[in-house]
């Protein structure tokens, strides 16, 4: 989530609704004057609530960067209380505008529950938040809307994290259907959903619905629902394809490392980058906890473990 | 129902016996026929029996002693019991190459995972088939209806277990179509459900999240089970799956209240939640609605309970279903939390 691109476009566009019709051009200027100085246009509650959840976004980013330096003890004393701390903000920022959606979300995330609570939490602020049908067009479009897309893919992602794969397979497919575009990525959990429940039919159009461009979810899902399905050397082609198309998947695969919490939304990387791999892999946990026998599987392919050390090797990590 | 390898044994030699039957004057017939029970049960080598009879009856003493007797034996008992099984299932193999079971429940203790053994059983299945289908067109050969019938029959049955084996694995494996597809094609073959292949057909259909499949189970039990409904520990804890699922609470509330009246001493079962290993020979033969039952569903169902990326790796629906049963009956809770204690003491 860009927070602050946000607040911008949000004090931007109630200006111009209070000082009436502006030009393109004119709209344009507006936009330079606020993100040169965003807080200076900040007016509203909901605004004000803004700002202290994009400040306090900038914070914890900030205070991520040097967890490699740390040992496991230190890093969860760390983490714990940059967690807390983000959480007492989002507290305020709620405070501040209880009606701001992403100040709810965001104090629901960081409180970092277990599945279950945590899908009945963002079940019930779908609930507290219902609105009309989404805005005409892509959602995304209007930033106004944008919490609300949020909130869905993360009750889609939750549902899969609880093992809910039809109502996260729903979720997602909402998510799409109102933005097509799907910045926030609703497909890949969408595929993920897919890959458990072993619907190939499912698979494929959402893959056709997005030009069947591929993705590092869209890659491992593939080779996980085809190993369930028992078609092995399609399933090989498809590992195959996962490493071939994304470097450091193999690594990413076979030596799988902790992916935070995502606040509120999956961080932006590269398509078929290392660290989409890394998130895939995370977010496929459930779905591969499912098949006790694929890592080992995987495992076996001699030509994906000589790719992971290559990547190993080529990158300073431990192998 | 379950497969009972002492009755098939039973069946098999009182089969061929009948054959020689029908060779002798009536009146030897009718004594020899009172002399049967007898010598089945302590002159068993003064019967007619095949190599393949003679294998069979290897089988049940291995069954006896893998599935009835290791499970309870101490650690010190138990690597002597598994050579035990292994020799047993060893000599039926030489006696009878054939011998489908002996050589499904040898390669099972051998596999190195879950995945080899499902392999094992999926790339022989029509192998096996075949064979069994043979030794039935040998076996039913100028037999009469009825005792044909039941040739047919026991000549299929280590074909309906490889089936039953390779449904049960594929479920572990997660290969969830495949045990429903499985399962499927076991019930095609054996309308009466020998096998209960319906107990894991309905735990594949919930992890599929297939409702209407596993509500058109349930219509069907009628007639693949008609003395016996719907509400076995396997429907139930599927349904529950399902509900759960689809944040449905009170539907799995319900469906657990229906569990846990169902099943004698069920909380402290469903609070524990153990695996254990499955039976080599069959599904273990329980009596319906027993606790022993109900812990036979729950160590197979371990594939639904677990699921999901709970912390407690006892699974979400594990966690919920736990806590729910603690919440409604404190006392299991309470017992359930001093056996653990004590397990957890005795392997410190």
């Amino acid at each position: 989530m860009n927070a602050w691109d946000e607040l911008v476009q949000r004090c931007a566009l109630r200006r111009r609704d209070k000082i009436g019709p502006l030009s393109d051009e004119a709209y344009a200027e507006l936009l330079l004057a606020v993100r040169a100085d965003p807080e200076a246009f900040v007016d509203t509650s909901v605004e004000r609530s803004a700002l202290v959840m994009a400040r306090a976004l900038d914070a914890y980013r900030a205070s991520c960067r040097d967890d490699d330096l740390l040992d496991d003890a230190a890093y969860e004393a760390e983490r714990a209380r940059r967690l807390a701390a983000l959480h007492a903000e989002c507290v305020l920022a709620r405070e501040i505008d209880e009606s701001s959606l992403d100040a709810n979300l965001m104090q629901l995330l960081t409180a970092d529950l277990e599945p279950d609570p945590l899908l009945e939490g963002l079940l019930e602020l779908e609930k507290d938040f219902s609105c009309d049908e989404p805005p005409a067009g892509d959602a995304w479009d209007d930033v106004f809307y944008r919490p609300h897309l949020r909130l869905r893919a993360a009750v889609a992602r939750t549902c899969a994290d609880s093992a809910r794969f039809k109502m996260a397979r729903d979720a997602a497919l909402s998510v799409i259907d109102a933005s097509p575009s799907d910045p926030l990525g609703a497909r890949h959990t969408c595929m993920l959903a897919y890959a458990r429940l072993e619907d190939e039919a499912g698979f494929d159009a959402v893959s056709a619905r997005f030009s069947r461009q591929e993705s590092s979810w869209s890659h491992l899902a593939r080779a996980i629902m085809l190993y369930k399905l028992d078609r092995m050397p399609a399933a090989r082609r498809a590992l195959r394809g996962f490493d071939g198309l994304c470097p450091g998947g193999a690594y990413a695969l076979l030596r799988p490392t902790y992916v935070e919490l995502y606040l509120p939304d999956r961080p932006e990387v590269a398509p078929c980058s290392f660290e989409e791999s890394m998130l895939a892999v995370r977010e496929a946990e459930p779905v591969i906890a499912d098949t006790p026998d694929f890592i080992p599987w995987c495992q076996d392919q001699e030509w994906l473990v000589a790719s992971a050390a290559r990547f190993a090797e080529g990158h300073d990590l431990d192998w | 129902m379950a497969h009972n390898p002492q009755r098939e044994d039973y069946q098999r030699l009182s089969l061929r016996f009948a054959r020689e039957l029908d060779r002798l004057d009536p009146g030897e017939a009718t004594r020899a026929f009172a002399s049967f029970g007898r010598r089945f049960a302590q002159d068993r080598d003064s019967l007619p029996q095949s190599d393949a009879d003679r294998a069979f009856h290897l089988v049940v003493l291995a069954t006896e002693v893998v599935d009835y007797q290791l499970p309870f034996a101490t650690d010190e008992q138990a690597p002597g019991l598994i050579k035990r099984g292994r020799d047993l299932l060893d000599e039926a193999l030489s006696l009878d190459p054939a011998c489908h079971d002996a050589a499904r429940m040898r390669s099972s203790s051998e596999a190195p995972s879950v995945e080899a053994r499902y392999r094992h059983l999926a790339e022989r299945a029509d192998e096996v088939r075949a064979s069994c289908e043979r030794a039935r067109d040998e076996a039913v050969a100028g037999l009469d209806d009825e005792r044909a019938s039941l040739a047919a029959d026991i000549a299929m049955r280590p074909y309906l277990r490889w089936l039953a084996s390779l449904a049960e694995e594929a479920l572990i494996c997660g290969r969830n179509r495949v045990a429903a597809d499985v399962a499927e094609r076991l019930l095609r073959l054996d309308a009466r459900d020998l096998s209960d292949a319906r107990f894991t057909l309905a735990y594949a259909l919930a992890k599929l999240e297939d409702e209407d499949g596993l509500a058109e189970l349930e219509r069907r039990y009628a007639s693949i089970s008609p003395l016996r409904g719907p509400d076995d520990a396997w429907i139930l804890l599927a349904r529950i799956a399902l509900a759960h699922k689809r944040c449905d609470f009170e539907r799995a509330r319900a469906d657990l209240s229906r569990l846990l009246s169902t099943y004698a001493g069920a909380a402290g079962t469903l609070i524990r939640q153990v695996e254990l290993p499955d039976g080599e020979f069959a599904r273990l033969r329980v009596r319906p609605y027993s606790e022993d039952e109900l812990i036979l569903a729950v160590s197979e169902g371990i594939v639904l309970l677990q699921e999901g990326n709970d912390r407690s790796g006892k699974g979400v629906l594990g966690t919920w279903v736990a806590r729910e049963v603690a919440r409604l009956d404190p006392e299991a809770a309470r017992e359930a939390a001093q056996a653990a204690r004590r397990e957890g003491a005795q392997q410190a």
